[in-house]
């Protein structure tokens, strides 16, 4: 017998006992997918007659109202998007400039705990940081204004920036970390300034991670439900300005599910509402991926 | 204007959000902590059918822990695959894409999903099960990003002094790769339970209730939360936020020391692993 055909012989005998654990180990990895398929699928399943029967209305309806059977979402997106947006307003500028100041900046011996502090902001509970709204944010916004209610887009807008924050940093910041020492070394070595090495090398090459990191702050504001339903003054309709009274979908969902009655038109509705939340942030959420990727091969 | 004091000025102006950042956290920290004098023993030792806290601090450990003893394994599994296993190839890449994804889903779809599955089609109903499976489903990419992120760094040469022993490719893992990275997945697991120790929304309709009498004695009855009462107690019920002030610095204290024992746990074994210099 040759060596080479023992060798493999006894190879085989060798990996016969890792063979079921392999398969263990793939499946493992594989739920996710699973879990994706499954979640599109059971939501979809619930909204499909709320679907079949509204169609886009569901989306674009600017009426909702239980006892003529109108779902209209239209101003439950547009609240969404509205604080969404007026979030990302404050966490973009804030999220992008602490990035660069912690990974850059920074000297080396207060990076970790002043990363620490910021990754301890992201785990505050949502529930938590809409009490936080509630007993300071709110008062603060009725008697700034005078306004008879400070549950309004802007006091949603305020404390949602501080949940999108953590995000944008700790994202933009490992991509920005990742840059090359000796690209940076090179400029610097050129004459450069620090500010002018961080302008002219550091940006540019972490400009799609920091875009990366800004989709999935977005992605995580527009979902986000609880403190934004504690604060936001639930009132479904297209205000006019910040300072009004909002409801976003996630909130809209979180306050009907416990009435509405499995299997009727308010229900499908509801999940016809989640599905849409749910392609919304698969969509930030793959796009955000592939911008890293693509950034990473040009990097 | 020279290029030193342009300097200066631009390092002062980015330095102006870190500062907002931490203030926001010891703002909310000194916020939080204006209601200690709510809190006593009696507050977390009584039911909370005599107006204490007790099943609803004792359900929201039952849920995390639940939910990380069923996410912690497949986790692991799932990175060292990803890690040890995975060729590099369109399968792994779509996997990949899937876990950064689920990461991504909003929590009140995975509520309305586990709702839907665990609570209604594999007939779980409201209960402490459907509430650890939906759950899992948010500490799992947490696990794997970690854990892959732990294997990763542990160095070749241990695994192939095993496999040079004659050991097959999973024995040299279990026994080497998996010790040395043991310290960073213990860590992701603590991670992904300070995520969901106050999580809502994804029990909302899945596992909690506003009040039981006494613990529950089965995984299929529901339980109370912490995160759940405040929130019900709130919006549903109107209540003023200073009557929930004890739970919210309860559920405070367990979040925030989860999240300190990650982090320290992380710093410390940084330190202790010769191999990462």
């Amino acid at each position: 017998m040759s060596s080479k055909k023992l060798n493999k012989i006894s190879s085989f005998f060798l990996n016969l006992k890792s063979q079921p654990m392999e398969i263990v180990l793939f499946v493992s990895a594989s739920l996710s997918i699973i879990i994706l398929f499954l979640m599109l699928f059971f939501v979809a399943r619930e909204g499909a007659l709320a679907f079949s029967r509204f169609g886009s209305d569901l989306l674009f309806g600017m009426q909702w109202n239980l006892e003529s059977d109108l779902f209209g979402g239209f101003p439950l997106l547009y609240g969404s998007l509205m604080v969404t947006f007026g979030a990302l307003l404050i966490a973009i500028p804030v999220g992008v400039c602490t990035a660069i100041f912690v990974s850059e900046v920074l000297p080396f011996y207060l990076r970790d705990p002043i990363k620490s502090i910021i990754e301890l902001l992201a785990s505050i509970p949502s529930v938590i940081y809409g009490f936080i709204g509630l007993l300071i944010v709110v008062p603060f916004i009725s008697s700034f204004f005078g306004l008879v209610s400070g549950q309004t887009a802007l006091t949603a807008s305020l404390i949602l920036s501080l949940m999108t924050i953590p995000t944008i940093v700790s994202v933009s910041g490992e991509i920005i970390s990742a840059v090359p020492k000796t690209y940076k070394e090179a400029a610097l070595g050129l004459g450069a300034t620090k500010w002018e090495t961080i302008k002219t090398v550091v940006l540019p090459i972490s400009k799609s991670g920091i875009l990366a990191s800004i989709m999935l702050g977005f992605g995580r504001a527009i979902g986000e439900t609880i403190a934004v339903s504690m604060i936001a003054g639930n009132q479904a309709h297209t205000p006019s300005s910040y300072l009004e009274a909002v409801y976003t979908i996630p909130s809209f969902i979180a306050t009907h599910m416990g009435e509405a009655a499995v299997g009727s038109l308010e229900y499908s509705a509801l999940f016809g509402l989640g599905l849409i939340l749910l392609i919304i942030t698969f969509m930030v959420n793959t796009l955000a991926d592939t911008v890293v990727k693509r950034g990473a091969q040009h990097g | 204007m020279g290029s030193q004091t342009k300097e200066r000025i631009f390092f002062f102006a980015l330095g102006v959000p870190v500062v907002i950042c931490l203030l926001a956290f010891f703002w909310i920290a000194a916020t939080l902590f204006t209601g200690v004098g709510t809190l006593n023993m009696e507050f977390l030792t009584t039911s909370a059918l005599q107006g204490g806290a007790f099943e609803m601090i004792v359900g929201t450990i039952y849920l995390f822990l639940g939910a990380a003893a069923i996410a912690g394994p497949i986790g692991v599994f799932a990175a060292i695959y990803l890690v040890e296993y995975a060729p590099h190839g369109k399968i792994t890449r779509i996997i990949d894409q899937a876990i950064n994804n689920l990461a991504g889903v909003p929590s009140i779809i995975i509520g309305l999903f586990g709702y839907t599955l665990f609570s209604r089609q594999l007939g779980f109903g409201i209960s402490l099960m459907a509430g650890w499976l939906t759950l899992a489903l948010m500490i799992l990419p947490i696990v794997i990003r970690g854990s892959e992120e732990a294997i990763r760094i542990v160095p070749q040469s241990f695994k192939q002094a095993a496999l040079a022993l004659g050991a097959t490719k999973w024995k040299s893992i279990s026994l080497t790769t998996l010790i040395a990275a043991a310290p960073g997945i213990v860590t992701s697991v603590i991670l992904g339970i300070a995520r969901v120790a106050g999580e809502t929304a994804a029990i909302l309709f899945t596992s909690c209730v506003i009040i039981t009498r006494g613990l529950p004695s089965s995984p299929l009855e529901p339980v109370m939360a912490l995160s759940f009462n405040m929130y019900v107690q709130i919006v549903a019920r109107g209540a003023p936020p200073e009557s929930v002030f004890g739970m919210a610095l309860i559920l405070f204290f367990i979040v925030v020391i989860f999240s300190l024992v990650a982090i320290i746990l992380r710093v410390y074994y940084r330190k202790k692993q010769p191999w990462l210099h």
